[in-house]
């Protein structure tokens, strides 16, 4: 349909306003006399019905006329938002949106019927006779029953569902209903007293004027242009790379060049950041369904939300809506539990529902916690066994953070019912597959009665990937560092012992554990003969993809690169191996490799599958049974261990990395600071050589990262109990390594930062959860 | 003799004229009509594609883009060239993509009163390809439509 100029500005203009409005009524219901609110809603409703007269859509324009009239006396505060109110403006703000949307598909308005809802608006409005003294006990007596009979579908949820919206509003209000006059005399009111005006002013006018000073110093764009310009600008910084080379040795355009240089850097970054939105657009929808389904099942929830204005690229944002919806609906559904229950727990009766984004160096992390029931492990051990992902054995001896992972594998539900919110077992695998598909990365963690957190870590834009840029087949390739895990390095004369064989299906045992491989020349050109491993360095890039872990064995490595995306051709993509291609630095083309489906031509399982397989080899390890494993490092001579759980990841670095904050070793890593502990006296032994090399290996400790410096990292080894003599109670902080009795590393005995230096995030979460 | 020459006119007249650019691959030559055309880049390397279908010649960087190519040679079972090769950036109805060949010549002029369609002892893989001939004045000039050198088209087509 073809929709003329006026019509198109005046229906994105009224979404955006529905938009505003929808976050305001949410708002509102906490804060029912907040004028500034109330004169936003009315202005959304009120433009659209200004509008409508002067295009002539009279359904919208009827509707429209009766929610503002019911907002007229909200803002006048001759009626106050309470429950009811809220859910009626709510529907009004979905009839609102569906005609619009009709009228972008049809251009015309359809003819669906609103009477129910024009009328539910009107009986709203009654009190509105019953002024001066009587006029609170009127109201609040008068709404609930007029909720029952007007019978349409969601009032009578909130009727029938008692636990859901105590009704706060009508019980405060004998207090503020007296006060009408003082609320209006608030020198914040005094903004909004001039919406009235316009409102009494003609039809058309106030279109123009609320687009006001906004429009001014705004455009909007075309998505399609923005991406034309990402294009060229990756172009442009193609182009000058070559400037650069070919101008290098001739001084008189150095000085050009690096102007140039300098020009497009800045160019980039600003064409990227004119695709970058707040993640606000996403949050705002979040109120609303929290609201919808804690009504609808039965639990009370406090919503909170952090960091509103971290940028996010316009395209991952869409990607991330749906996933995040569904991190809330599992959060309410299985997470907070009803109140009854809650309060049994000694818990309070409202739950909590956080939602926060932050920057973390080139990613945006957004988290979902809800201080709900938590996710049974035993549960999750059942559930997996009666699905056949996992073996009995198996379960038995995986640890709890492993057995939290199964939850994202397809079809996979911990729901006790089928319910209508969530349940039907097409979840986390969703929520998964969908933010990896952006190159982003999923966590879970959980701990029983206390509570779900979900992470999502999304790159900063899709555009533009960092990868590795490795050699096979004499060409480039680029490696999504999303998928990477490690790099191992074979040299020719280790090749015959480190790649082993079953058969013709090549594995490497990594820390005891065999690594399918898959080579990459092999897999390109099945046809060539290619040297053998012996002949050559290879490479093992060790790949987790979708869950799918292996080894892709290349030629050789260059540096990473940060690379910009670029689509193939439907021909190409066809062949499921390549993702994208891409214009390397020095102007090379190189495909970008995909992970998962490399995976799934190699025949690489999901590793749950690979276990059930195993298990029913009757190939078990039976040592590795009971026990944590441990990591083994050396520290100043001693050995200890450190849980590997808790292992983010080993750097080996020069002592001079380490920067000191009074007595206490800090390493600046990336732009977050890390407490680095030194009890073994590590850096004080390499202090004498600042070229020394020492080994710092990053732990987790509850939400903060802490450093523990050591000499070297010896292996991984699974750690026995021991029993203290006499008592035969279970000792802590000490365990049987290798047949030795080892120390664990205390990691929570690592004092926090001090809280006034330059904080990461993980910091201020610290403070938060202490408070 | 006058009646001869106004009736090869009038001929000519209802004819009409067409701009051809010429190439060639192995020994034959080529026209594609310059209207289909975006623009020609001598002497690239194209990367090849691992796993593509026979046909593709590879990938090459065009403006921003990352163009798939067709080669000319391989679609028509000739053996590989070394060395640099020319490509045609053509445009169809799906899109753009590069045709790959051995050397870009001169644009001709030519008439559609020349033109022949494919001759019927060409095999069949030729005749999908072809659009028939133009009849110069010292050789032939086989013409090619860029609808059916589409990749997406060939893959349906020709199969890997």
């Amino acid at each position: 349909m073809v929709l003329d100029e006026l019509t198109r500005e005046f229906l994105i203009e009224s979404q955006e306003g529905l938009d505003r409005m929808e976050r305001c009524l949410t708002d509102l219901e906490e804060r029912p006399h907040d004028t500034a609110l109330l004169a936003e809603i009315f202005r959304a409703v009120h433009t659209i019905k200004g509008t409508t007269g002067f295009l002539g859509f009279k359904r919208l324009e009827k509707l429209a006329h009766a929610g503002e009239n019911l907002l007229g006396l909200l803002r006048e505060d001759k009626l106050s938002a309470d429950g009811p109110i809220i859910t009626s403006l709510l529907r009004l703000l979905d009839g609102l949106r569906s005609i619009l949307k009709t009228i972008e598909a049809e251009s015309s308005e359809g003819n669906g019927d609103d009477a129910v809802l024009i009328r539910r608006l009107e009986e709203l409005q009654a009190p509105k006779s019953a002024q001066a003294k009587e006029h609170a006990r009127v109201r609040a007596g008068a709404h609930q029953p007029a909720a029952a009979p007007a019978g349409s579908g969601a009032i009578s949820a909130v009727a029938t569902s008692p636990t859901a919206t105590p009704p706060t509003a009508p019980s405060e209000h004998p207090l503020s209903a007296p006060t009408p006059a003082t609320q209006a005399q608030e020198p914040a009111a005094s903004p909004d007293l001039k919406a009235p005006a316009e409102a009494e002013g003609d039809a058309a006018k106030p279109r123009s004027q609320g687009a006001g000073s906004a429009a001014e110093s705004t455009l909007r764009v075309d998505v399609e242009v923005l991406n034309r310009m990402m294009n060229l600008v990756g172009e442009l910084v193609l182009t000058r790379n070559q400037v650069l080379q070919a101008t290098s040795t001739d001084p008189t355009m150095t000085m050009l060049s690096r102007r140039l240089d300098m020009v497009t850097a800045d160019l980039r970054e600003s064409v990227m950041k004119a695709r970058m939105q707040p993640v606000s657009n996403v949050f705002g929808k979040i109120p609303r369904i929290v609201r919808d389904l804690s009504q609808s099942l039965g639990r009370r929830v406090r919503l909170q939300m952090e960091g509103q204005d971290t940028e996010l690229d316009k395209s991952l944002l869409e990607a991330i809506k749906d996933p995040l919806t569904h991190a809330v609906r599992n959060s309410l559904d299985h997470g907070i539990e009803p109140p009854s229950v809650r309060q049994a727990a000694g818990k309070d009766p409202e739950g909590t529902l956080k939602l926060r984004a932050v920057q973390e160096g080139s990613h945006v992390v957004i988290e979902v916690s809800d201080d709900g029931a938590g996710m049974a492990v035993e549960k999750i051990r059942q559930k997996a066994i009666e699905r056949g992902v996992i073996t009995p054995e198996r379960a038995a001896h995986l640890p709890e953070r492993e057995l939290l992972q199964l939850v994202f594998l397809p079809g996979f539900s911990t729901a006790a019912a089928v319910t209508n919110v969530s349940g039907r077992g097409v979840g986390m695998d969703v929520v998964r597959t969908n933010v990896e598909k952006i190159g982003g990365k999923v966590e879970l963690d959980s701990r029983a009665g206390k509570g779900t957190t979900l992470r999502l870590r999304i790159p900063l834009t899709l555009a533009i990937i960092p990868a590795l840029i490795v050699r096979s087949v004499n060409q480039s390739f680029a490696l999504p560092q999303g998928a990477l895990s490690e790099l191992v390095h074979i040299p020719p004369e280790q090749a015959a012992a480190a790649i082993e064989w079953i058969e013709d299906a090549p594995l490497y045992r990594l820390r005891g554990k065999l690594l399918p491989l898959v080579f990459l020349d092999r897999l390109l050109m099945p046809e060539v003969k290619h040297k053998v491993a012996s002949e050559r360095d290879s490479f093992i890039a060790v790949l987790d993809a979708d869950g799918r872990r292996f080894g892709l064995v290349v030629d050789g490595l260059a540096d990473p690169e940060e690379i910009v995306v670029k689509p193939l051709s439907a021909v190409l993509k066809g062949i499921g191996l390549y993702s994208g291609a891409t214009v390397l630095g020095n102007a090379e083309l190189a495909l970008i490799l995909d992970p998962g489906s490399i995976a799934l031509r190699a025949g690489v399982a999901m590793s749950a599958e690979e276990d059930r397989a195993r298990a029913a080899e009757g190939e078990r390890k039976a040592e590795a049974s009971e026990s944590l494993e441990y990591l083994l490092v050396e520290v100043a001579g001693r050995q200890a261990a450190v849980p590997l759980a808790d292992v983010l990841r080993i750097e080996q670095l020069p002592v001079s990395r380490i920067e000191y904050i009074g007595y206490r070793p800090v390493l600046n890593f990336e732009g977050h600071l890390l407490p680095v502990e030194d009890s073994g006296g590590v850096l004080a032994a390499a202090e004498s050589n600042p070229e020394a090399q020492i080994v710092v290996v990053v732990c987790r400790e509850g939400n903060r990262h802490v450093g523990i410096a050591v000499s070297h990292v010896l292996d991984v080894a699974a750690g026995g109990k021991l029993f203290e003599a006499g008592t035969s109670q279970l000792t802590e902080g000490v365990t049987l390594l290798k047949d030795r009795v080892t120390g664990v590393v205390d990691l929570g005995g690592v004092p926090p930062l001090p809280v006034q230096a330059p904080a990461p995030s993980e910091w201020n979460q610290m403070e938060e959860a202490a408070r | 003799m006058s009646t001869a020459g106004t009736a090869v006119n009038r001929k000519e007249k209802a004819a009409t004229l067409v701009e051809m650019c010429s190439v060639r691959v192995g020994q034959t030559l080529f026209g594609i009509p310059i209207t289909h055309i975006l623009e020609i880049v001598g002497s690239a390397r194209p990367q090849p594609v691992p796993l593509a279908p026979v046909f593709v010649g590879g990938l090459v960087h065009y403006r921003g883009d990352v163009l798939t190519t067709v080669s000319l040679r391989q679609l028509l079972g000739l053996p590989p060239k070394e060395g640099p090769q020319d490509i045609l950036v053509l445009e169809s109805t799906s899109g753009c993509f590069g045709l790959l060949v051995d050397s870009v010549g001169e644009v001709l002029t030519v008439s559609s009163a020349d033109y022949e369609p494919n001759p019927s002892i060409l095999d069949e893989r030729r005749r999908a390809l072809f659009a028939g001939a133009y009849k110069l004045k010292d050789s032939l000039m086989v013409m090619l439509d860029p609808e059916r050198l589409e990749p997406m088209r060939l893959g349906a087509t020709q199969g890997a």
